[in-house]
């Protein structure tokens, strides 16, 4: 092995780290990563061996929220992935090269490691119009994202953006917003969020790491270990919820006592996310802590389920306030009322029709008495 | 005559593309391209008012909280919904706490890396790193152990052969001249800068529940202050608050400040390049008797024209003949044809690329040239930005920005004039994010008080059913962003919005020129600036980074 | 005198027969739906729209929300089953009840279906007799009623496959993955609800309408399994 090449180990080493903390170091990731002791043996050795793994970051139709989370991260600290566990080697944001020296890093990185480079994408890609809506070196960002995806080892969609599309695939969708899914023929892992939680993030690229495959996905793509739950099954407002404890105003008194904000649209309970477990910023605090319901930042069209402050979408076609609710009671009393009329219309024509019924009855017993 | 292609300009928001005319190793000509959009101003419309602040809030990460701010003011503004002053105070905090952390981070993980040479630290001395540390500054993380860890941590990063986010960067440039020590200095800080900025957010998680993009609320704040109770925010919230804001004071103060001077010293000659455009525009933000009293506000309202400082231009951006938007080398189409310029409560977004089919090698011999649409004031071309906003309220003779800029200017012992320059806004970023952390110290003691005093609503409830909303309503929210003036335009008919519009900093700074020729900053601020060598564009950058353009908030 | 010579209701039924048209087995579910459907619409609307009750206690005193709750799901097993048992009973109950009776394939079911719509919206003389089971009409919407308990269940289960390690429920994961999300599915499950409420109104209402028009016992075939026939002349 070319001993220039950076492994995990001599990163360590480098850091004044001995063998031993070394050998600590692998049981925790282990630990973390839930690989039994036995298996320790290859954890160890793929830390040895393998040569900090290439990373394209693409940003597409992006707000950059991506990359602003991802380096919020705390455990583990971003300067530490970047120096120590991965190479990136393409990023817009953070790259010191500008230009084509900075496309060289991108063709270098897909040439060199072929099979092997992480692709991370940021954004939807635009696929109207030919794809002019974004474009980067004079070429789409579709042509970019199929270029490199061909020869990448992994895909990772980071957000809600490359995973499902997010805002700009909000109706009517002008620029015709795609996740990148949809796009490429490998499976890829969707990370979905807006943004995905900062260690949600550090987490995803660590379990490829240690393992050295990708994480448990469910039928969405995304990594049950952080999307298996709903915001709703592990939010600390849960008790109140059950017991019917509602805010029923911002800041009302309920609200002060931290009730449970489904009554001001919280949609935790349809919602597929780690933030009521592992919350943001260091564990900071949630949205829902904070006071605002969920909107269901990590689910497919969530902007197009709005307005965000009741818990179910209003209904298409009517005024914004119109929930299934009053179209449904609206349709009810129409009916009822319809009934009512019909009733009294009946009882009108009462006399004459059972008098005609009883003429016909009378009539034909009388055929088969005679 | 060469023409250079940046494309992509890097370390900045979104996707930027410059192409420079070069002759006789000076830039003739610019064109700056704005390369994405989105199309947010058509999907707003029918939407509910009251969730705009989430969907605009998606315009940015980086300057995240900014338009979702600007947002339920335009609403509340159109509405007549007057927040209580708790919720102001909040407001106040978060905003302080993005312009700080914007700051920090386009500082030393954007821009940085125009001035430091990362490859010439191995071979710096640490001890005379340590050295210098401590004599610009107390900032504890100041020994020789500590710089020669970081210096390892970079030799063994750059022995690896893999360069990562460095590769191909322009080391070695003749434009690079900080010695190694600062170098060092540099690098040592970029690290520490990325772990502090971590930090500092989570008074927006503290209060909106995450970052980037927390919660923002029409009428108020989501959160609720109750100091008798764990659920909300308690005396323990409010502690890690003020915590938080010394560990910003300490980073500010004792590092970034003093980065930002010892690295000035070095590219003096940078106070006469790119200096661009001779007008300054600020909306004036930080409101302390409420967002309807801008007279009140800690950073002044106005317009400085040919770096007049005498003068400052009241602004009205519901003035129809005020601000207007130009598309005549934008891909838009308007109703009224190309020479037209839309003031935004009528503003269009007619999406129509007139550009070469991809892949192409130029852009700048189409009519049209970017996404971005070029905004005027009074027809006339403004820097918005950092620069401005001090510019503006030293013009107005606000003491507080008097003295910080005057100090700075007196510890790089420059003349005012140096302020306009690609070196002053760099400057200027760093001083606003001082008076930032100043001020967001006052406004905690503020809030504490109101929580002392028992004032502690944080929403007011009466226009939050549209039911109690006029058929047709319009508002403006305006907002001084990290990057500069910012404007949201909303139309509200029969509860639904009717029009969005948004003016934004970077699409002030970033525009290509109108119909007149008249050059937007960016271009302005390339134009005469020097190129040494035409494969390393790195005059070009750093003039760029010097606005810290961004290019998902220009076209949205 | 003859009876046929007295002028009211109740001297009529000399003309008529008694038939068995609803086996027990048909009345009980009947009455199992008709309750799980009151029940599932009552608790589901409260679940999405909860009233403000008990606010004076604190959450761990109570626990009447998740009690709600609980009885939609407990309903909504019922009515899974007591389907899915009618369903089989379709292909070997009586031929009142057979799956051919509900779909209007044959000409003159379709045929009557026009002449109950008539007599329905027109209010005009019923001609000729209409089926002795559910009248065409009837039969028709009943299958719109299947489909939308299909609709309900699987929608339903889909929701409740993420609070379920169930069999059943787990079944249904794929069907989030159909929609994108559990926003469309949460969404149409709620509007169907309303699909029930009027169903029930216009039901119940043309149950005694026709009852009433026909003159023949419609009513109470639901609880007794008797219907009354013209007898057929000889
Ligand atoms: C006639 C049949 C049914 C009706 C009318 C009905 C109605 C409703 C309504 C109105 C809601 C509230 C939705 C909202 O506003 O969020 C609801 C929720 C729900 N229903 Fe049903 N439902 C029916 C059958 C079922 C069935 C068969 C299941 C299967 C398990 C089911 C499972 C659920 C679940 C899991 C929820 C969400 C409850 C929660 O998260 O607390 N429902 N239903
Ligand atoms: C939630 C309420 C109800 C539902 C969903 C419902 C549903 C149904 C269905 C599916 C049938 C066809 C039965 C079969 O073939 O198995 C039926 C028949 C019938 N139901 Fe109901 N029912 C409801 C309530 C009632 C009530 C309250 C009455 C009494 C007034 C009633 C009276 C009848 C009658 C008389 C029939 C026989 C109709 C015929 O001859 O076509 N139903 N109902
Ligand atoms: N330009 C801009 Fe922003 C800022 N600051 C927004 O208003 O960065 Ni994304
Ligand atoms: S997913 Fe959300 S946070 Fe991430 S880039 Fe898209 S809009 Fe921004
Ligand atoms: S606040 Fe939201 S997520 Fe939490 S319990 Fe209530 S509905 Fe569920
Ligand atoms: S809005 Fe997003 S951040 Fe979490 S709580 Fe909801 S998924
Ligand atoms: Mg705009």
């Amino acid at each position: 092995m070319d001993s220039s090449r950076n492994t995990i180990w001599s990163a360590m080493q480098s850091k004044g780290y001995n063998r031993r903390d070394f050998l600590q170091f692998c049981t925790m990731a282990a630990v973390i990563a839930g690989i039994e002791q036995s298996a320790l043996g290859s954890v160890v050795e793929a830390f040895e061996k393998v040569e900090r793994p290439p990373i394209v970051w693409l940003h597409f139709q992006e707000c950059t929220c991506c990359s602003e989370s991802f380096i919020r991260a705390s455990h583990p600290i971003v300067a530490d992935i970047l120096l120590d566990a991965v190479s990136l080697n393409y990023t817009e944001t953070l790259q010191a090269a500008s230009g084509f020296q900075a496309e060289k890093c991108l063709q270098d990185t897909i040439k060199k490691y072929p099979g092997k480079y992480i692709l991370m994408v940021e954004g939807a890609i635009p696929t109207a119009d030919g794809g002019v809506y974004c474009m980067i070196g004079g070429r789409t960002a579709e042509q970019i994202l199929q270029e490199c995806a061909k020869d990448a080892g992994t895909i990772i969609a980071w957000g809600s953006c490359a995973s499902n599309g997010c805002v700009q695939a909000a109706k009517p969708n002008p620029t015709g917003a795609t996740p990148v899914h949809k796009l490429v023929s490998q499976p890829v892992i969707n990370v979905p969020g807006c943004p995905p939680i900062a260690d949600v993030m550090a987490a995803v690229v660590t379990h490829l790491l240690v393992h050295g495959r990708a994480p448990e996905l469910d039928s969405l793509g995304r990594p049950r270990e952080f999307y298996g739950r709903r915001v709703h099954d592990t939010c600390y407002r849960r008790p109140n919820y059950d017991a019917g404890l509602f805010v029923e105003s911002f800041d009302d008194e309920n609200a002060r006592k931290g009730y449970c904000l489904y009554k001001m649209g919280c949609r935790g309970p349809i919602t597929y996310n780690a933030c009521s477990v592992v919350k943001w910023n260091e564990g900071t605090s949630y949205p829902i802590q904070s006071g605002h319901g969920c909107i269901g930042c990590s689910e497919e069209g969530f902007w197009d389920n709005g307005p965000f402050y009741q818990h179910l979408r209003s209904f298409p076609g009517f005024g914004i306030e119109s929930t299934a609710d009053t179209v449904g009671a609206t349709l009810g009393l129409v009916t009822l009322a319809g009934a009512g009329v019909h009733a009294a219309v009946t009882n009108i024509r009462k006399q004459k029709l059972i008098a005609e019924i009883h003429a016909e009855d009378a009539e034909s017993n009388h055929q088969k008495e005679s | 005559m060469s023409r250079i292609v940046v494309d992509p300009v890097t370390r900045v928001e979104g996707h930027l593309r410059v192409e420079a005319v070069v002759e006789g190793g000076r830039i003739v000509d610019a064109f700056s391209s704005g390369m994405m959009v989105r199309g947010l101003e058509k999907i707003l419309i029918g939407r509910d008012p009251r969730d705009a602040w989430a969907i605009v809030g998606r315009v940015c990460g980086v300057c995240t909280s900014c338009h979702s701010l600007t947002s339920v003011r335009a609403v509340e503004d159109a509405l007549g919904i007057v927040i209580p002053r708790t919720a102001e105070l909040i407001r106040n905090l978060m905003e302080c706490t993005i312009q700080i952390h914007d700051h920090v981070v386009h500082f030393y993980h954007l821009h940085a890396l125009d001035w430091v040479d990362v490859v010439s630290v191995l071979k710096a001395d640490p001890a005379r790193t340590a050295a210098i540390a401590q004599s610009i500054s107390t900032y504890p993380k100041s020994s020789a152990a500590y710089f020669s860890e970081v210096q390892q941590r970079i030799k063994k990063f750059v022995d690896s052969g893999q360069l990562g986010i460095f590769a191909n960067g322009y080391w070695g440039h003749p434009q690079f001249k900080l010695p190694p020590e600062v170098n060092l200095l540099g690098v040592a800080h970029y690290l520490e800068a990325l772990e502090w900025q971590k930090e500092i957010v989570k008074v927006h998680t503290i209060f909106g529940g995450k970052n980037p993009h927390p919660n923002y609320l029409v009428g108020g704040v989501p959160c609720s202050i109750n100091v008798d109770e764990v659920n909300a925010i308690n005396t323990e919230r409010l502690n890690y608050v003020g915590s938080l804001i010394s560990q910003a004071e300490e980073f500010i103060n004792q590092v970034y400040i003093p980065d930002v001077l010892a690295i000035a010293g070095f590219y003096k000659d940078w106070a006469s390049i790119g200096g661009g455009l001779p007008n300054y525009l600020s909306y004036g933000d930080m409101p302390t008797r409420g967002y309807a009293h801008p007279e009140y506000f800690k950073f002044p309202r106005g317009v400085v024209l040919n770096r007049d400082l005498s003068t400052v231009h009241p602004v009205n951006a519901k003035d129809k003949q005020e601000i207007k938007e130009y598309i005549a080398h934008s891909w838009y189409n308007y109703q009224e044809g190309n020479d037209a310029g839309m003031h935004p409560f009528d503003g269009e977004t007619s999406l129509h690329y007139t550009g070469p089919k991809p892949p192409f090698e130029t852009l700048a011999e189409s009519e049209k040239y970017s996404f971005i649409k070029t905004p005027r004031w009074q027809d006339q071309p403004m820097e918005v930005g950092p620069l401005a906003r001090l510019v503006v309220g030293y013009a107005a003779g606000n003491t507080d920005i008097r003295e910080v800029v005057n100090d700075a200017l007196g510890r790089l012992n420059v003349p005012k004039e140096a302020l306009f320059s690609t070196l002053g806004r760099t400057a200027a970023r760093a001083l606003d994010a001082k008076l930032a952390v100043h001020y967001m110290r006052e406004f905690f003691g503020q809030l504490l008080d109101q929580v002392k005093a028992n004032e502690t609503s944080t929403f007011n409830p009466e226009k939050w059913n549209p039911s109690t909303w006029p058929a047709e309503a319009e508002g403006v929210g305006l907002t001084e962003a990290p990057r500069g003036a910012l404007a949201h335009y909303i139309k509200i008919k029969d509860g639904r919005i009717a029009n969005y519009q948004l003016v934004v900093p970077t699409t002030w700074n970033g525009s290509p020129r109108d119909g007149r020729g008249q050059h937007s900053a960016f271009e302005a601020s390339l134009i005469g600036s020097p190129v040494a060598n035409l494969e390393q564009p790195l005059e070009i950058i750093r003039t760029l980074h010097s606005f810290d353009p961004c290019l998902a908030c220009s076209v949205h | 005198m003859s009876a046929t010579s007295l002028p009211n209701a109740n001297s009529a039924p000399a003309g008529y027969q008694r038939v068995y048209v609803w086996e027990l087995p048909v009345r009980i579910f009947h009455w199992i739906n008709a309750l799980c459907i009151v029940v599932l619409c009552a608790t589901g609307y409260i679940v999405g729209a909860p009233m403000r009750m008990f606010y004076a206690a604190e959450a761990y005193q109570q626990y009447w929300f998740g009690t709600v709750r609980f009885l939609h799901f407990l309903a909504a097993f019922t009515f899974t089953f007591n389907l899915a048992f009618r369903f089989y009973w379709g292909f070997v109950g009586n031929e009142y009840c057979r799956w051919t009776r509900f779909i209007p394939l044959k000409r003159w079911q379709q045929k009557e279906i026009v002449e109950v719509l008539k007599a329905d919206v027109l209010q005009t003389k019923l001609h000729g007799p209409i089926s002795t089971g559910h009248n065409s009409l009837a039969a028709t919407i009943y299958i719109g009623l299947f489909a939308a308990c299909a609709v309900q269940i699987v929608t339903g289960f889909a929701l409740y496959s993420s609070m379920s390690l169930g069999l059943l429920p787990r079944a249904f994961t794929h069907v989030v993955a159909l929609f994108g999300s559990e926003f469309p599915i949460r969404f149409l499950h709620h509007l169907m609800m309303w699909f029930f409420l009027l169903f029930i109104i216009v039901h119940v209402y043309l149950s005694f309408y026709h009852d009433y028009i026909e003159g023949r016992g419609t009513v109470s075939s639901i609880i007794g399994g008797w219907k009354f026939e013209k007898r057929k002349h000889d």
